[in-house]
């Protein structure tokens, strides 16, 4: 009788717990009948989501450290201009627009990009949560193309606010409207050609780091080809120099001057020469020329390279989302 | 949009069902030349839960991936809660939920954020979302555990959050995809309880795919059974089960007493496990059964309807089906 007095009394706790329980969390079925969003709306609140991504944010500390050193050393430049124009105001601006240090940019750039580009694709490839964005009411291109935004997006961060600091320490030492103008000029010609970097970084970086699911294969799959062939374009241009000198006079080989096709960092070190005709034509650099990077009369091959590596890297990205299995 | 017929030709051909929640026609889906993973189905689905029958490499996950519009068909047409296929996926995929057959979870991101996300990707407010997302995971039976990294969950709480997030946008349907693969027995039936209730109390149709006949029978209002992309049967579980209903009785004590009083009154119980099988002919039986147990002063313990378990009824023709004996009665039978 004890036995089953116990039982009894096991069975009625029990069921007193869960009518509890019920009581609680049984609030009943609540529909949805607020207003919601179109397919613009949604691709924005998954571009804005995937930026946050880019910077660590909405994750943990650790996530943020690389993204915020990065941002830190880009800005460098720009503090030790404010500080060297503040202490020296006649000597003039030590950094400029365009040529915003183009070495350090290409590091810098070359970090993130390899280390940021694949938490924005490779998790969800990973993971299989492709299916879970297909199977909800936005297209099939939506996907890379918000993606894409995001890190274009971020790219123009670190890009791009830098050079507004840098505008900003210039413009506190500036008298004259004339002076400001000036500066505003140069720094939109410098916007827009940062905006070039961060447009084809992005997604030359999207389209590598979404080949594989790993972060460290997307990782090495970024950073490798864009290192050596940072290197391989220095080394060519350098070969080209020594190995068969100027083409002509003030003209330089043709190796050196094709060399800078090869890699992202010199195809856009080429591209703002091309498009401002500067002394990268001759190959005979001052002192301060920092972009060394030699386009000799090749200057329209890296408009157009840069245009056609563009297309075929957004091309290549929506279409790798095209093949990427459905469930 | 069901677009109204324009040419004779078009007129011939019915038209698909108002009303239907799913409704397919013809439907052939090939992949190269060689694989045809649906061939001509036809097949209409009113509200409730609706059980997708077929084995491994049936068609199941192609039709869904069809009624989801992420994939055209080859021939023939079908549509979701109105809306066409090819032409209307956005408004398909806006008003059904999807719970996918595999893994689809990130482990480095909490339950709440990660259905939050999703709820925004169903096109909810930010604010609407994480409301839902919550309601949602508290719906599946996550509380306080929502908090935690989904890496740091079991089997079964991975596949609640996969309910959860085909919840989270408010649809008029659910599509899962296996919701119970990997789960333990306990988990399954958990799983199946809460599929159930989401059909009953939250007024959601629901087509729920499986291989295992048996789960399904427990939940489902109507059955769909395919093979090799063809439709075998589409029939309301009732119909297909009537015949054959069998009544559990489960005494705490005094069986064989009850097994010779139902005997004596014209009744013909068999052991079963613990208890007795009889068949249910009609509601006398059930008075039989509480008068016989009422006269000897038994402790009634259980008395529960059952049915043919569905392997038998598509492995037969229905009518052997129908005239075959019960499945527990045979184990029964081998066991004494």
């Amino acid at each position: 009788m004890s036995a089953d007095a116990k039982t009894a009394s096991g069975q009625f706790s029990t069921a007193a717990v869960d009518g509890r329980a019920g009581e609680i969390h049984n609030i009943g079925y609540r529909r949805y009948d607020g207003g919601r969003l179109g397919r613009v709306q949604i691709v924005r609140a998954l571009m804005w989501h995937s930026l946050r991504g880019a910077y660590g944010f909405g994750r943990g500390a650790k996530a943020k450290i690389f993204p915020m050193l990065l941002f830190a050393l880009m800005c460098l430049p720009a503090a030790v201009n404010a500080v060297a124009l503040a202490n020296n105001p006649s000597g003039g601006a030590i950094v400029s627009y365009d040529g915003y240090v183009p070495s350090l940019r290409a590091i810098v750039m070359l970090i993130f990009v390899a280390l940021q580009a694949p938490n924005l694709v490779s998790a969800d490839l990973r993971n299989h949560t492709l299916p879970l964005y297909f199977a909800r009411p936005i297209g099939r291109n939506d996907y890379p193309i918000a993606k894409l935004a995001a890190f274009v997006l971020a790219c123009l961060a670190i890009v791009e606010i830098p050079l507004l600091l840098l505008y900003l320490g210039n413009v506190t030492q500036q008298h004259g409207a004339s002076e400001v103008w000036a500066q505003t000029r140069q720094l939109g010609s410098g916007l827009l050609y940062g905006a070039a970097w961060a447009v084809l970084l992005a997604s030359i970086g999207l389209l590598l780091a979404s080949l594989t699911g790993r972060r460290v294969f997307a990782i090495c799959a970024v950073g490798i080809p864009l290192f050596f062939s940072y290197i391989l374009a220095n080394a060519l241009t350098h070969i080209g120099q020594v190995a068969y000198g100027p083409a002509g006079l003030g003209q330089p080989s043709t190796l050196s001057s094709l060399a800078g096709l090869i890699s992202p960092f010199t195809l856009l070190g080429g591209l703002l020469h091309w498009l401002q005709g500067s002394p990268a034509t001759t190959g005979q650099f001052r002192p301060n020329d920092l972009q060394r990077v030699i386009i000799g009369t090749y200057g329209p091959w890296y408009g157009l390279v840069f245009v056609l590596l563009l297309l075929a890297t957004v091309g290549g990205l929506i279409a790798r989302y095209r093949k990427v299995g459905v469930a | 949009m069901i677009t109204q017929p324009s040419t004779p030709a078009e007129a011939q051909q019915p038209q698909l069902a108002q009303g239907a929640v799913i409704e397919a026609r013809g439907l052939t889906k090939r992949y190269g030349t060689t694989v045809t993973a649906l061939d001509q189905l036809s097949v209409a689905v009113g509200p409730g839960i609706t059980g997708l029958i077929g084995a491994n490499g049936a068609g199941k996950s192609t039709l869904i991936k069809i009624l989801l519009g992420l994939l055209a068909p080859t021939s023939g047409q079908a549509a979701v809660l109105g809306h066409d296929c090819v032409s209307g996926g956005f408004a398909i995929r806006t008003l059904s939920g999807y719970m996918p057959e595999h893994d689809c979870l990130p482990p480095d991101v909490t339950a709440t954020e990660f259905v939050t996300h999703l709820g925004r990707m169903s096109g909810l407010p930010a604010t609407a979302a994480k409301e839902r997302a919550a309601d949602s995971l508290r719906h599946v039976g996550l509380y306080e555990e929502r908090y935690r990294q989904i890496g740091t969950y079991s089997t079964g709480m991975k596949q609640r959050v996969k309910l959860a997030q085909a919840l989270v946008g408010d649809p008029r349907l659910l599509l899962l995809d296996e919701p119970t693969n990997g789960l333990d027995p306990a988990g399954r039936t958990a799983m199946l309880d809460l599929i159930a209730r989401i059909g009953s109390e939250f007024g959601i149709s629901i087509l729920v795919a499986s291989h295992l006949l048996g789960e399904i029978e427990q939940i489902c209002d109507n059955l769909v059974a395919i093979d090799n992309g063809r439709l075998l049967r589409a029939d309301s579980i009732s119909s297909v089960t009537q015949a054959s209903a069998v009544l559990l009785i489960e005494v705490d004590e005094g069986t064989e007493l009850l097994l010779a009083e139902l005997s004596r009154r014209g009744l013909a119980p068999v052991a079963y496990q613990r208890g007795l099988l009889v068949q249910l002919a009609d509601e006398q039986t059930y008075d039989i059964v509480r008068d016989s147990v009422a006269d000897l002063g038994l402790p009634l313990g259980r008395m529960e309807q059952r049915r043919h378990r569905i392997e038998e009824l598509f492995r037969q023709d229905p009518a052997a089906a129908a005239s075959s004996v019960p499945g527990p009665t045979t184990g029964a039978a081998s066991v004494s």
